[in-house]
């Protein structure tokens, strides 16, 4: 109960204390929620507990499941025999290489171009439509734009390269096993880059004007005032797009579907891909319920760190 | 959230700041920096957008060329055409399909939602502070580790293959995501009017509908803008549920030019940029109504 007192006064609703006319009506606020609630429990919550059911049995699609216990995760986890192990810790491999590499990119271009747009630069509504563009094309669309340009045969980047004489034979951007991984990364950067832009600019906004002129007065470079004002400013931000963008870069699929479909050899196969060939390949749907669970810790760590500070910042 | 919340209205960056403003006037090199850096970053946003419309625009022969030119040689529609009009072309059925998913799922996030956002900010009940806290936990909960128990939910309903079942799973992040935002928005609105409303003797929810509705129009334009674009989007539900190429939304059915190792990539480019156009549009109309909306004066408390 203690837990439900602080967050209710970190919440300041709209309700007057106590106040007769608006407040108390526990009947309607039941009815109005239900829907919410059904959508969440029906829809989120049943399926939550499901996946963790079929993950401890046996079971295939269509076929009756065997309980198993724990074994498909000592299987995943343990068994060095079983080519899923060998699958599954490599995807934790190019997972993190993967969501690493596409937060640090997403980082330095989100915060360069969110510094750049803050400054006194003229058309600045152009400039801004300019580099939000990637993000208001669908994913899924400018996955295959990547995809084509990327292509060993009459892509761009080939023919350019070839044209101008640089490369002999075509560079196979999405089939070579150690270069596919980063030109995956090249285009998920490019992708994701204007919400840091966006949630760096309002965190950069938010940051009282005074600070920098009393720098100034006191000779601070550019450099310093950087490193002493801004960064501590947002660091907040930081954390919470950097968690924010963690879990949707995990998640979102398409572009490493699309590009590379986990391929060449497992190279790009963060686990959410190997669940899917798991499920809709080898229709072992016990594994695959296993696999994204194995990874649930971290998200509902990264989800509860969010939750409070969601909560925290709407007061 | 609140800076998402904030982040979605349009943000007005009229304030003269900082570095490199201040710093242009005592150091020309960084103004200039800064304009270089501001081609270079924009090239890298223009580019893979210009292409896709460029190879849609382009003759075959001139795409499959060996020395592929920046500018198309030659313009042609036939890549629309053929998409558009094909005898065996799916994309106008997938187009209403999605059309149909996007719009159900999009209704139905902003009914549930101002109705639970409505409760959750103007009601007090036992556990309303827990419930506002488990529609975060659920907004955020992983399409990963859900796609697999859906699929099989879906399967046992037999709403697999089914545009309703894909429409299901899309309420899965819209109605958290729907009420959440409009939490945020009710939150702001004077409560006063409401109060008056209620000594008028008028219901809650004639209140809800008559005043905090109409009110919340910005915020509600914006929400359905947000929901639709992220069911239109939608990819991994779409992928693992929809097998028959009729029941298909236009990500998914992308695909379809693809066809072994052979891509059709100026039907596929036209399609995807058809495909890009509605979120586009939404975008457009949506923020001029958002911007006239707040303006009106009756949102200012």
């Amino acid at each position: 109960m203690a837990t439900l007192g602080t967050t209710a006064r970190r919440m300041p609703l709209a309700v007057p204390a106590g106040g007769p006319r608006l407040g108390r009506d526990w009947r309607l606020g039941y009815a109005l929620t239900l829907p919410v609630v059904l959508v969440i429990v029906g829809l989120i919550a049943f399926p939550l507990g499901y996946s963790v059911w079929l993950s401890l049995q046996d079971i295939k699609l269509g076929g009756q499941g065997t309980f198993v216990g724990a074994g498909n995760y000592s299987k995943i986890l343990l068994d060095s025999t079983s080519r899923i192990h060998d699958q599954f810790w490599n995807s934790v491999y190019v997972t993190a290489v993967y969501v690493g590499g596409a937060l640090c990119g997403k980082f330095i271009l989100g915060m360069t171009t969110a510094l750049i747009l803050h400054a006194q630069i003229k058309a600045r509504n152009l400039w801004r439509a300019l580099l939000f563009l990637p993000w208001s094309i669908p994913a899924i669309v400018s996955s295959y734009s990547w995809k084509w340009i990327y292509n060993d045969v009459n892509g761009i980047f080939n023919n350019l390269l070839m044209g101008y004489g640089l490369i002999e034979r075509p560079i196979l951007f999405l089939a070579d096993p150690t270069l596919a991984v980063w030109s995956v990364l090249l285009a998920v950067i490019w992708q994701g880059t204007p919400f840091w832009t966006m949630t760096f600019l309002a965190g950069l906004q938010a940051i009282p004007h005074e600070l920098y002129e009393a720098a100034e007065i006191d000779g601070a470079s550019t450099a310093k005032s950087f490193w002493h004002i801004t960064l501590p400013n947002l660091t907040s931000v930081i954390l919470v797009t950097v968690m924010l963008s963690a879990i949707f870069t995990t998640n979102s699929i398409q572009y490493i579907y699309i590009l590379t479909n986990g391929g060449p050899g497992g190279a790009t196969e963060t686990f959410p891909l190997l669940a899917i060939s798991q499920g809709l390949r080898a229709y072992d749907l016990g594994i695959a319920a296993a696999i994204p669970l194995l990874f649930f810790p971290m998200f509902a760590l990264f989800i509860y760190v969010l939750t409070k500070r969601m909560l925290r910042t709407e007061s | 959230m609140a800076q998402l919340t904030q982040a979605a209205r349009p943000t007005t960056l009229d304030r003269p700041i900082s570095i490199v403003s201040w710093l242009s006037r005592k150091n020309r090199a960084y103004y200039l920096l800064g304009y270089v850096l501001l081609i270079l970053l924009s090239a890298w946003t223009i580019f893979p957008f210009y292409w896709q419309i460029a190879t849609s625009v382009r003759l075959d022969v001139d795409l499959y060329r060996p020395s592929v030119t920046l500018v198309p040689q030659a313009l042609t529609l036939e890549h629309y055409a053929k998409v558009l009009t094909g005898t065996s072309s799916q994309f106008p059925i997938q187009f209403r399909n999605s059309l149909y998913v996007g719009l159900g799922t999009t209704l139905v996030a902003v009914v549930f939602g101002s109705m639970g956002a409505y409760a959750l900010t103007r009601l007090r009940f036992f556990a309303r502070a827990g419930l506002a806290r488990i529609l975060v936990y659920a907004y955020l909960a992983p399409a990963s580790v859900l796609f697999i128990p859906l699929f099989m939910l879906m399967n046992s309903l037999n709403l697999r293959d089914n545009l309703l079942g894909l429409a299901l799973t899309h309420l899965t992040f819209s109605v958290p995501f729907a009420t959440w935002m409009l939490m945020g928005y009710f939150k702001t609105l004077p409560i006063e009017l409401e109060e008056a409303a209620l000594v008028d003797g008028a219901g809650r929810l004639t209140t809800l509908w008559r005043i905090v509705m109409p009110l919340s129009a910005p915020a509600i334009v914006v929400v359905a803008v947000f929901t639709f674009t992220l069911s239109w989007n939608e990819f991994l539900y779409a992928l693992v549920l929809i097998q028959a190429k009729e029941n298909m939304t236009v990500p998914v059915g992308l695909t379809a030019y693809v066809v072994a190792d052979v891509f059709y990539w100026g039907q596929m480019m036209a399609a995807a940029t058809i495909m890009s156009l509605p979120p586009l549009l939404l975008y457009f109309f949506g923020q001029r109504w958002v911007i006239a909306g707040w303006t009106a004066g009756a949102v200012k408390n």
